[in-house]
């Protein structure tokens, strides 16, 4: 028997920006449902639940913010609930969408979120509160720094230089350039990636995502709403997450199971939804990826997660131009997290892409004759990972 | 039109128990100016900083074992960008692999001169040899210790 | 091929009230994990996945699933987050097992009280554009909810008070030792008004665990005392109180319709054995009575009278003591449900009620109620839609 699939009708993303002085944080949850609510071609009054994407709530400065979101959603009197993994909320927003239609509760879900990152001043300082007050929280850990230590690892391991890590940022600006919705969207230069200021040893200012202000959302339907209807869309065929240790320094050492050089666990999840999927030789099988990856030297390791490459070996292979735009597996030809990061859906827009590559509706940034595309969300210290297979 | 703003901060205090476990742990270094790890049988690895029970195996740890004070670096980075409510650049810090310890234990780097990053990098390599230090006065805390990497030769 | 969309609780952990303060956050995750898993019989290894529910602010980690992740087998395994209720995870948690593509979920949520103050952390939920400057906690909310009800609903007040004197007799059964003596209405100072205090109690710490299965997985296994989830529903109200109609909840009453509906309920006081809804104030078990069918506002003082949902009563309604008696706030939600859960199953010790075959749990979170699930759960093979 097979199971009755779930299709993605409808996306919506602001165009992403530093600040939204003009929008509070629930107008710029409504703005993103207006455009899928508007993609999709459907009303308020189709929805039948709703899966709100919100990771901590101190980056908003409002305790359980999804509360003042529900009529952004127009979720009066109907099913809601919030997710939180997360950097990879979005995904895991969309994903768990995707189990309300699979469970055969509901036919239309609608997942959306924003993030107003630029209001609640340095990000870091929120982000060094999720470490554990017991042993981590004293110490100056913050996301960036986190990943620094896991650039660290992965040139000890694999002979990364800090050039091979400005060739991601380079590759993304360039198709963050064709997007419409990017952040920071002006094309750069290795020189000029590796002139920008030092952050945190060896990670530049440019080899960081921007802190994004911006909305995002999508809605889902049933296979038989979508066949009654005729609407078009993207077909979800996989899903699945998968989480590591949340202490960093176990992914060390002696007897590790995850390497924090890699995204080991970002791999098993990958293996979940690839098993769903039927995917089972991803480097001939996968068209497109929209993987997570807020500073450039992860983008390594998330496309040898995707089992895009060996483990060490994706730096070559970018350099040759393989994940760029017009080579065999463009990775974030959107530009990625790495040029528009609103936390709060950054994950979702990853599955949106997908959605749109596989639907031939991604303008000048469009992989030609993509079909199948894998996306992928990244949380916690490094820690939740969701991904999903989008195919046409 | 007029744009306006509001400001806001949170107040909230918390009091957090730390268990046994890790009151075990603090009251060392405060007291004896020594590092403990936990095993967990199952892997068998000596867990740093110590915990009731081992996230891997979901078994509780089984024995204490005393760790350092030399050790190895396992990762570190090193900052040079101010973020409001973290401490004044530059600072080091990363995680420490202690002799007789499986996993690495993070905490700051002191005693090298950071103004050169590409210097600093390399003295504090993967691999390279520490010595942990401990503060005069010490309350039971992650900032009563630190590691000073051994001397250039 | 049995029906993939059936789903069934087979072991429960409940923790309403710790208070030994030789564990950590993690530690009792760890333990209430591990005393659920093997109130299910089985071992994380069997555990397809996870949803938690915690409050990032009540734990004092920017993204609580983070540390508390490992202790409740996060590792290697899918794990989600629901902080907008602990509740959520039970419905998230479900939904999965219906989807065929689990066999097993591990649902969980907690409600620590190291954070201070409380209140003040539940006011910056309020919004920051509008009602921050209000002293807006939840306890604010609950009170202008019950000054709705006070207004709309002649002799109300008397009605609210039996149930705090029901609800702590029956938490002085089931949790003996915890409960002090109710004052009398007319000398309990106000709290809020009209919230007096014994109307609410003080929050504990607390922390659930519930294990959910698959049909195949049960019946593989040959699992005795299954509650399976006959009908289920949730719903929010607007995000504004001052949107809301307090005196009433619309909410409520949709999550019931659709949890009926998928339960073929029709006779709602006939249909169920027991109850646990929401009490954090006494105004909402009074709410929760009517938009479930048993209870109209007229009545609510008669059947206050007459005991009807007391112990011993034609439908019993939290047995447990409810949050009147032990209020972990965050996780009370969850708490009515694994409490029914557990009645279903034979397994709630000092408090069961004798062949308890199908119940109706009511979880509420937010001001006022704002979000609502509604759970059936039942011994029997009606087979009806989760």
């Amino acid at each position: 028997m097979t199971t009755p699939r779930v299709g993605i009708i409808g996306v919506g993303q602001s165009k992403f920006t530093a600040r939204r002085n003009d929008a509070s944080y629930p107008d710029l949850v409504r703005e993103a449902v207006v455009l899928a609510l508007k993609d999709a071609d459907l009303a308020f009054d189709d929805i039948e639940a709703v899966v709100y994407s919100l990771s901590p709530d101190a980056m908003v400065g409002i305790g359980n913010a999804e509360r003042i979101g529900v009529d952004a959603v127009g979720a009066k009197n109907k099913r809601f609930l919030r997710i939180n993994t997360g950097g990879a909320t979005g995904i895991s927003s969309v994903i768990s969408a995707y189990y309300h239609i699979a469970a055969g509760i509901c036919d239309v879900v609608l997942t959306a979120g924003a993030d107003k990152v630029g209001e609640c001043g340095d990000s870091q300082t929120v982000l060094n509160k999720i470490w554990d007050p017991t042993y981590e929280r004293q110490l100056p850990l913050g996301t960036i720094t986190m990943l620094a230590m896991s650039a660290v690892r992965y040139m000890h391991k694999y002979g990364m230089t800090e050039e091979d890590m400005a060739r991601v940022t380079v590759k993304n600006r360039m198709h963050a350039s064709k997007n419409p919705h990017a952040h920071l969207s002006k094309e750069t230069t290795i020189d000029e990636v590796m002139a920008s200021r030092l952050i945190s040893w060896p990670v530049k200012l440019m080899d960081c995502c921007p802190q994004s202000s911006g909305g995002g959302a999508m809605v889902l339907a049933s296979e038989k709403y979508i066949r009654e209807r005729k609407l078009a869309a993207a077909w979800i065929t996989g899903v699945g997450h998968c989480s590591e240790s949340y202490y960093l320094g176990d992914r060390m050492g002696r007897g590790f199971v995850a390497d924090h050089a890699d995204a080991h666990a970002l791999k098993r999840s990958f293996e979940r939804s690839y098993a769903m999927a039927g995917v089972n030789d991803p480097q001939k099988q996968v068209d497109v990826a929209e993987l997570y990856a807020p500073f450039s030297n992860t983008e390594f390791h998330s496309i040898e997660a995707a089992g895009l490459a060996q483990l060490g070996g994706s730096i070559s292979q970018l350099r040759e131009g393989r994940f760029s735009l017009g080579g065999e597996i463009p990775v974030n030809p959107s530009g990625g997290t790495l040029c528009t990061n609103a936390i709060a859906v950054t994950a979702m827009i990853r599955a949106a892409e997908i959605a749109l590559q596989v639907t031939g509706r991604a303008g000048d940034r469009q992989v030609r004759r993509a079909k199948l595309g894998i996306a992928s969300g990244n949380g916690g210290d490094h820690q939740f990972f969701g991904t999903m297979v989008i195919e046409a | 039109m007029e744009l306006l703003s509001r400001q806001e901060t949170w107040n909230i205090a918390y009091d957090h128990a730390l268990g046994e476990t890790a009151s075990f742990f603090f009251t060392q270094i405060r007291d004896n100016a020594k590092l403990y790890g936990r095993r967990d049988a199952k892997s068998g690895r000596v867990l740093v900083p110590p915990r009731a029970f081992s996230d891997q195996t979901l078994e509780p740890t089984t024995e204490w074992v005393e760790v350092g004070p030399g050790g190895q670096i396992e990762a570190f980075t090193i900052v040079y960008e101010r973020f409001r409510g973290l401490p004044e650049p530059p600072y080091a810090f990363g995680y420490v692999m202690l002799d007789r310890a499986d996993t690495a234990i993070g905490g700051l780097f002191k005693g090298l001169d950071l103004v050169d990053p590409a210097a600093a990098a390399k003295r504090l390599a993967i691999g390279s040899r520490v010595t942990t230090k401990f503060a005069d006065h010490r309350k039971g805390d992650v900032l009563d210790f630190w590691f000073e990497v051994h001397p250039i030769a | 091929m049995t029906n993939p969309s059936r789903v069934g609780v087979i072991g429960v952990a409940i923790h309403p009230h710790i208070t030994d303060a030789r564990r950590s956050l993690e530690e009792i995750l760890f333990d209430t994990t591990r005393e659920a898993l093997a109130d299910a019989k089985l071992s994380i290894e069997d555990i397809d996945g996870i949803v938690v529910g915690a409050n990032d602010q009540y734990d004092g980690r920017a993204i609580a699933v983070m540390a508390a992740s490992g202790s409740v087998g996060g590792v290697d395994r899918d794990i989600l987050s629901t902080p907008s209720a602990g509740e959520h995870a039970f419905v998230l948690a479900a939904l999965r097992v219906a989807t065929g593509q689990f066999r097993t979920q591990l649902a969980l949520a907690w409600s620590p009280t190291e954070a201070s103050p409380l209140h003040e952390v539940q006011r910056l939920a309020a919004d920051p554009y509008f009602h921050r400057a209000l002293p807006l906690d939840e306890t604010s909310a609950h009170a202008l909810q019950a000054t709705a009800l006070l207004a709309a609903v002649p002799g109300v007040e008397e009605a609210a008070w039996a149930i705090v004197v029901k609800n702590r007799r029956h938490g002085a059964a089931a949790y003996p030792g915890v409960t002090s003596p109710v004052a009398g209405l007319s000398d309990a100072y106000p709290l809020r008004w009209p919230l007096r205090a014994d109307m609410v109690a003080a929050p504990t710490t607390g922390a659930v665990a519930m294990v959910l299965a698959s049909p195949d997985w049960i019946a593989d296994h040959q699992v005795q005392n299954v509650a399976w989830i006959a009908g289920m529903g949730w719903a929010t109200e607007p995000s504004f109180l001052g949107d809301r109609k307090l005196a009433f909840a619309p909410a409520l009453e949709a999550a019931v319709e659709q949890a009926y509906t998928a339960a073929a309920i029709t006779a709602p006081l006939a249909s169920f054995d027991v109850a646990e809804v929401s009490d954090t104030t006494p105004y909402q078990e009074l709410l929760a009575c009517e938009a479930l069918g048993f209870a109209k506002r007229g009545d609510w003082l008669a059947r206050a009278r007459e005991g009807t949902f007391a112990t011993g009563g034609k439908l019993p309604i939290n047995l447990s003591g409810g949050a009147l008696t032990l209020n972990p706030v965050f996780c009370t939600g969850l708490i009515r449900i694994a409490e029914v859960a557990n009645q279903v199953r034979g397994r709630a010790g000092a408090h069961q009620r004798p062949g308890a075959a199908r119940g109706v749990a009511h979880a509420a979170s937010g001001g006022a109620m704002q979000y609502n699930t509604v759970v059936i759960l039942s011994r029997g093979d009606e087979g009806a839609r989760a």
